[in-house]
């Protein structure tokens, strides 16, 4: 990894040399990027799985909402032409449920993501740049939040409110951001007090720039991409976390489908009946591979120290 | 009722239990000395104190069964035979008297006398000590001077003047009307008697004995034992005991497992010879059991019969016969007994369970055979509501089938159908109490004592619309009036006549759907042979031999 980083960095400096100019952070990460496999592959990958989650009907002219697709005589039939995945338990085609079991993985998965950013973002902004008090109430509160073991809290907020009329979609993004946003208030806040040292701050202080352009203009986009970063990394965490919860049977609840209820589902006649657990099994995984390279390969690009 | 939990689900009166049950013999391999480790068997946690008046579910029935010894017991073809009692006989059906055998003895070593079954009767039927059992007393006279049928009226009496103790041994019951019934009940659970020491000054049971029963089984108890703290209840034989006891071995403990998976935790157990006697082994591992386990699995009829209940007073939507008779038809019974079941469940065509006399094969052949098509037509030409809730209790292991039967409503009928599952069946149950449960819901009765009755008036008599075990709410003055002319009738043979026209009328108007009668699946270790359980599905524990000890 190390040495590929220093090509990458070689590579970027000749770059910027040709070019004739010095490319932004963002260009130099983009022309990164691009030529790193390992990105490549996971952005292919997320990219069919993005277009499962928005139009799964291209995969597959099978409705899984419908049940009258499902076939309880042919329950655990092993694949057959028009069933490549074969049928689960309720006789239902396999191939179909696992496709749309992406949605609701991939929905959970970034709007967690997007709520943990936008909350442990500001927040870590305001608490680096306001007054010390405000730093020391909110980072004691973090350190509470990072006591709670993320799964456990987790089960506890989605089991109390699972009577509630609440959406589980909503219950599951909700109970995961309470617990996932610290992580982004850290990374957020250590990233501006270490921006704020920097001199293109002093001399933006001494212009008379006031606190608003300060933050705007020099902190949050110097502080943005550790934040992109570790965001991207959890984004994988999230969608694990949300297959646990299904499987644990407070996340996701039936008729809605998800890879982590399915494998609850499945698992009591794994030993005779594999596949119904297999392929959804096989499918979360690759999803948060996938995520967590994508998430690898936007760091080395955007953060060569963090490495 | 028993109610169960798991597998099964009762709730009426008297019989049944619930869940998973829990059996379970165990003993290690010790040397020549096979008596001194436990005969262990898996249980759900009691629901209650064990105590018999307290106790009309299965699991707490299991131990109980072992602490006491019932009045008869019941044989292969459903009769009852004296046990405790030498006989137990009645010219009118109406004025019973019970002869107790001379030299049976509690654990401490007291005679046992009729006024100890007096005063446990007594006890339960008195209404401030809200003993679930109270209504099996209830065709006594004088009920209604202890346990005043209208709410909030206090007991005029505390104990019932058609229960007397004529002497030491012999009991002379009177009861409001005659019913041929009442020989047959004596062998359930709240017909057990209490000691004297059970009760306080002021007849309360006392906390002590609550923990700690002493009883007039084969088995007594070796330390108190506390509900919710301790999991396991361990016994040994009482030397007294005046009927069979266990040839080579001493200890018994039952072990209680509880929480969403428990009966899966217990078949590991059994597998890893951890427990040694496992009454409920779940369906999903049918199939892996028969070869695990080979001829210690057992595949036994049972009394219990799923329904599905509609709360048909709290929700209009399914008060038309033909709405719920729609939604039996949508049903694909055998479909679901054969691949969620892998056989152990098969369809059912009856309110009555085949277990008892009276069951007659296709009573219901329209209604519960599987036609989709006239489903549809008819559920459409009723009116039927497009979209229910269906509960159920998550930790019985129904998820499986309850959402092949929405599947079958969806594609049958059209209908949206919400699966609702809650974390104890309780939690169903007290809602339908109150009224407040709308949706439809999965419940299960196993008999308390075998008799064809025992389906009909606990489930859909009038008086158990009112705190007993009838949710659905369904009355009819006609089905009372044949179940008490079925209960009057001189002969066993015109008993039934009267209870199957009653049947008809559940038959007709369907307030529940009936949709499986089970088996009991059940295992055994390698360190115990000659297991077998009784017509209440417990097991015969005097007959259990350990292997290691021949």
């Amino acid at each position: 990894m190390s040495s590929g980083t220093l090509a990458r960095r070689r590579a970027g400096g000749r770059h910027k040399k040709r070019r004739g100019r010095p490319a932004g952070l963002w260009a130099d990460a983009w022309h990164d990027l691009r030529r790193r496999p390992m990105f490549v592959a996971s952005v292919i990958l997320i990219g069919v799985l993005l277009l499962m989650a928005a139009w799964p009907s291209l995969f597959t002219s099978i409705d899984p909402f419908d049940a009258r697709t499902c076939e309880l005589r042919l329950a655990r039939q092993t694949p057959t032409p028009g069933h490549p995945f074969g049928r689960d338990n309720q006789g239902c085609d396999l191939f179909a449920r696992t496709v749309y079991g992406a949605r609701n993985s991939i929905v959970i998965g970034m709007l967690t993501t997007l709520a943990t950013a936008v909350i442990g973002g500001l927040l870590g902004l305001l608490a680096a740049f306001h007054s010390r008090w405000a730093d020391a109430v909110l980072s004691r509160v973090t350190e509470i939040f990072f006591a709670i073991p993320a799964i456990l809290g987790a089960l506890l907020i989605a089991s109390t409110f699972r009577d509630s009329e609440v959406d589980s979609i909503l219950l599951v993004v909700f109970a995961l951001t309470i617990l996932g946003w610290p992580m982004a208030f850290r990374i957020m806040r250590a990233a501006v007090i270490t921006a704020m040292s920097q001199d293109f701050v002093t001399a933006a202080r001494a212009l008379g720039a006031g606190p608003w352009r300060i933050m705007t203009r020099h902190l949050l986009p110097n502080a943005l991409a550790p934040v992109i970063v570790i965001s991207t990394i959890n984004l994988g965490g999230f969608i694990a976390a949300e297959a646990a919860l299904s499987f644990l049977g407070v996340g996701v609840r039936s008729p809605d489908i998800s890879w982590g209820l399915m494998i609850a589902e499945a698992r009591d006649r794994f030993q005779y009946a594999p596949l119904p657990l297999v392929f959804p099994a096989l499918f979360l995984s690759v999803t948060v591979l996938a995520f967590i390279m994508l998430g690898d390969a936007v760091r080395d690009a955007l953060d060569p120290k963090l490495r | 009722m028993r109610v169960t939990k798991g597998a099964w689900l009762v709730a009426g009166t008297a019989l049944l239990a619930l869940t998973v049950a829990a059996c379970g013999s165990g003993a290690p391999a010790g040397g020549g000395e096979g008596g001194d480790t436990p005969v262990r068997m898996e249980i759900g946690e009691p629901k209650n104190q064990l105590v018999p008046g307290l106790t009309t579910e299965a699991e707490g029935a299991e131990v109980l069964g072992a602490l006491f010894e019932p009045l008869v017991k019941y044989t292969k073809d459903r009769q009852a035979e004296p046990n405790v009692a030498e006989s137990v006989a009645s010219d009118d059906n109406k004025t019973w008297t019970i002869k107790l055998n001379q030299g049976w003895t509690w654990h401490d070593g007291e005679p046992l006398t009729a006024q100890n079954y007096v005063d446990a009767w007594n006890w339960a039927a008195y209404k401030p000590n809200a003993a679930s059992a109270a209504h099996f007393f209830q065709m006594v006279e004088g009920f209604e001077d202890v346990n005043p049928s209208e709410e909030g009226a206090q007991p005029a009496a505390k104990t019932m003047k058609g229960l007397e103790a004529v002497d030491d041994l012999t009991i002379r019951v009177r009861l409001t009307r005659p019913n041929s019934q009442f020989r047959l009940m004596l062998g359930y659970t709240a017909f057990y008697p209490l000691p004297a020491k059970a009760f306080d000054s002021n007849g309360k049971i006392t906390q002590k004995y609550m923990q700690q029963p002493i009883g007039m089984g084969l088995f007594k108890m070796d330390k108190p034992y506390r509900k919710g703290t301790d999991q396991v209840i361990d016994l040994s034989v009482y030397e007294g005991f005046k009927g069979d006891k266990p040839k080579n071995w001493k200890q018994l403990e039952f072990r209680i497992y509880s929480g969403q998976s428990a009966a899966e935790t217990a078949y590991n157990d059994l597998q890893a010879e951890n427990i040694d006697v496992h009454d409920s082994i779940p369906s999903s591992q049918l199939i892996s059991a028969q070869t695990a386990l080979g001829d210690r699995y057992h595949d036994d009829p049972t009394s219990l019969i799923s329904y599905i209940g509609f709360p048909i007073t709290a929700n209009p939507a399914f008060a038309k016969p033909e709405v719920r008779k729609a939604i039996s038809m949508a049903i694909d019974r055998k479909t679901i007994a054969e691949q969620v079941f892998s056989g152990a469940r098969s369809p059912a065509d009856d309110f009555i369970s085949p277990a008892v006399d009276g069951y007659r094969p296709g009573a219901c052949t329209e209604a519960c055979s599987y036609d989709p098509a006239k489903a549809k037509e008819l559920y459409a030409q009723a009116g039927g509501p497009p979209r229910i809730d269906l509960g159920y209790n998550a930790d019985g292991g129904h998820k499986e089938w309850m959402e092949a039967v929405a599947n079958n409503l969806r594609a049958n009928l059209g209908i949206q159908v919400q699966l609702k599952p809650e974390e104890k069946f309780g939690v169903i149950l007290t809602a339908l109490e109150k009224h407040e449960y709308k949706g439809a819901f999965r419940i299960a009765w196993l008999y308390d004592y075998p008799s064809m009755e025992n389906y009909l008036t606990p489930m859909f008599g009038k008086a158990a619309a009112k705190g007993g075990s009838n949710y659905s709410g369904w009355t009819n003055d006609q089905f009372d009036e044949l179940i008490n002319k079925g209960n009057e009738a001189r002969t066993p043979a015109q008993a039934i006549k009267f209870y199957q026209q009653a049947d008809d009328l559940l038959l007709k108007d369907m307030p529940y759907v009936p949709v499986f009668f089970h088996r009991i699946n059940w295992g055994h270790s390698t360190r115990i042979r000659n297991v077998e359980l009784n017509m209440l599905d417990q097991v015969v524990w005097a007959k259990v031999e350990k292997a290691d000890a021949a």
